[in-house]
């Protein structure tokens, strides 16, 4: 996958399980968002192949996609629940159905008085709890979560968990984009480690564990990652 | 095209939600109904002060030379006549005497003077009324009324001309067909800013990942484009509507010319070539915007491009009299077939009946293609460019990216 001159992602390859839940790690720059972004066909990889279900992701490929994106934003100016119930019909869902999901998912997450609300005048992180309502809203099939605890404070970062659980228990494959080692140990079956657009470690957390000496991840990430930041200080 | 119902509501309903909508949608029917609430009490109003100014007595010395004046008229009015004309003024001045009106004798050539007490800045107009009704009702019942109405251009005229064989009248004939160059230009002034905001949107709101991940992007923007289509005839409704109201209940209060609807000629085939043109146009002008929307990181940068497409779309207006004198001209026949410039000249060549059907054909032709081209593009342009949320898609980076698909 190139940008010009620069080669973001070299010779990755790599499978998720239907049901599993899938750690992406990888330090910032790794090229993590760009390997979802190619995925779900929103750049197109100067080579091979991104397949879910044995063919390249579309909007129209029947899948039940549930996409968080790094890029945080919603149409600001709009209420809450005109934004849920737009999105939940994009998604499939008629419109009485969204209104009932949306309601019950504000109640959920302690925001039903802030149905009628512009979406301006919500906090950053009630802002992002109506985006992952939106991403969950489809009961998705596939869910890509591309660092969705970014922001969150401890107490909505267990509720997310409790959410994604969730819908891995329903059947869902969770793809999970994250540096944040706890939740990796607490949420994935699998994982990869990306550096450089190459993977660096990829299977099992035992197994990756065990390939570097039955370290802890923190420890692994530290070393894999960790001459980045030497190198950052050198140049600096 | 699944979704697009959602995305047409959507985008309908919310643009209705919005204070400025109405605002803009209802400023320019109050703004005209202001303007003709203006003439109406205006016209009211000079009705009245020119009865008042009849109606008033003040005194009045009047100094004839020119002969013209019918004294039986002074006496009505209750005016005397001199001959001293210092004098008379000397009494204005000293406001002994209201008004004192000099005929000279040369009225065509020199000019009638007035003196008058000030009387207000508007009632003192009254004087020059009195001295201009005295005169015209002296001369009047001398001059054969024929005469009066041809002197006063009162005369009516009736002309036909022919073309082929058959009554033509020019500017009748544009009518019908003109109706579609006026409604592309309201179209594009009321539908531009909006469909660049509205392309703009999803990247400034960092909400395009999510939308192109659910929807296809040729869907949401075919959407768009007929919810602004839908808005804009709404807004052309909402200011048509009270207008045409104020019109047709006020024209004689308001000195409004009788509209004939009946005499206006259809010839079907120039509409319809009127229409595709106007469709094909507008589909083109949409492509341009949504394809600038794209490129710009921001609504407030894509109105610099806007900025160039419109003078290339509206610029051939400034040679619209090259257009209908000189159709065959290089210059005109560049313009009508450069399809960045075509739509205005075909247009108006097609509305003033010397687009010859070789040309139509040729000139839609170019249209079609540049649209659907332009619309490509443009659908392009959105799928690739709005992930560029900080900085311009390069056209190196969109070709790249299409040869890698």
């Amino acid at each position: 996958m190139d940008f010009g001159n620069k080669t973001v992602i070299k010779d990755l390859s790599f499978d998720v399980y239907k049901g599993e839940v899938f750690g992406f790690l990888g330090s910032n720059g790794s090229g993590k968002t760009t390997a979802i972004r190619a995925l779900l066909g929103l750049y197109q990889p100067t080579g091979g192949e991104l397949l879910v279900g044995g063919k390249p992701f579309s909007v129209s490929s029947g899948i039940k996609l549930g996409y968080l994106p790094e890029e945080r934003g919603l149409y600001k100016k709009e209420s809450v629940i005109d934004v849920m119930l737009y999105f939940g019909q994009l998604k499939g869902l008629s419109r009485s159905d969204a209104r009932k999901r949306a309601e019950e998912f504000l109640v959920r997450v302690k925001l039903s008085d802030k149905a009628t609300t512009r979406i301006d005048k919500l906090s950053g992180g009630q802002q992002q709890k109506i985006q992952l309502g939106i991403t969950i809203m489809n009961d998705p099939d596939l869910l890509i979560l591309d660092e969705p605890t970014k922001g969150f404070d401890p107490v909505n970062r267990r509720l997310l968990m409790d959410i994604i659980e969730e819908h891995q228990r329903g059947g869902a494959t969770v793809i999970f984009v994250t540096h944040q080692m706890e939740e990796v140990e607490r949420l994935c079956d699998r994982i990869i480690l990306l550096k450089d657009g190459v993977a660096r470690a990829y299977g099992t957390i035992a197994d990756v564990k065990s390939e570097f000496g039955d370290a802890s991840l923190d420890d692994i990430f530290i070393k894999v990652y960790g001459d980045e930041n030497e190198q950052t200080e050198e140049e600096q | 095209m699944y979704n697009f119902g959602t995305v047409f509501r959507f985008e309908v309903v919310r643009t209705l939600k919005k204070k400025s909508f109405w605002i803009m949608s209802l400023s320019f029917p109050v703004i005209i109904g202001a303007i003709f609430g203006i003439i109406f009490f205006s016209n009211q109003a000079t009705d009245k002060a020119a009865q008042d100014t009849k109606n008033q007595k003040f005194s009045l010395v009047v100094t004839d030379e020119s002969g013209l004046i019918n004294k039986q008229i002074l006496q009505q009015l209750g005016a005397s006549e001199s001959t001293d004309k210092q004098a008379n003024i000397d009494k204005v001045t000293a406001g002994s005497l209201d008004a004192y009106f000099y005929y000279p004798k040369a009225v065509g050539k020199e000019k009638v003077e007035v003196y008058a007490k000030d009387v207000g800045l508007f009632d003192n107009s009254r004087y020059e009324a009195v001295a201009k009704v005295i005169l015209q009702q002296s001369v009047g019942p001398t001059i054969n009324p024929q005469t009066t109405a041809i002197l006063q251009d009162k005369v009516a005229f009736s002309a036909t001309t022919y073309k082929d064989g058959k009554p033509f009248d020019g500017f009748k004939e544009l009518i019908a067909p003109g109706i579609f160059l006026v409604l592309f230009y309201i179209l594009i002034s009321m539908f531009g800013s909006q469909m660049l905001t509205s392309t703009t949107e999803e990247k400034e709101n960092r909400v395009t990942e999510m939308i192109l991940t659910t929807i296809e992007a040729k869907t949401l923007i075919i959407g768009k484009i007929f919810s602004l289509i839908t808005l804009a005839i709404m807004q052309i409704i909402i200011i048509l509507v009270p207008i045409i109201i104020i019109y047709a209940l006020f024209h004689n209060e308001l000195l409004l010319p009788n509209l004939d609807l009946s005499n206006i000629p259809l010839n079907p085939m120039r509409i319809a070539i009127e229409a595709v043109i106007f469709m094909l146009s507008f589909l083109l002008f949409t492509g341009l915007l949504v394809a600038v929307g794209a490129v710009a990181p921001t609504a407030k940068e894509a109105g610099g491009f806007f900025g160039v497409v419109m003078m290339f779309i509206f610029g051939p207006l400034y040679a619209v009299s090259l257009f209908i004198s000189a159709p065959d001209s290089p210059l005109v026949r560049f313009l009508s077939f450069f399809p960045l410039t075509a739509p205005i000249p075909l247009m108006l060549r097609n509305a003033v009946g010397n687009l010859t059907t070789a040309d139509a054909l040729i000139g839609m032709s170019i249209l079609a293609v540049s649209a659907a081209l332009a619309l490509a593009i443009a659908v392009r342009l959105f799928r690739f460019g709005v992930l560029e949320y900080s900085r311009r898609i390069s056209l190196g980076v969109l070709f790249k990216k299409r040869a890698n698909k």
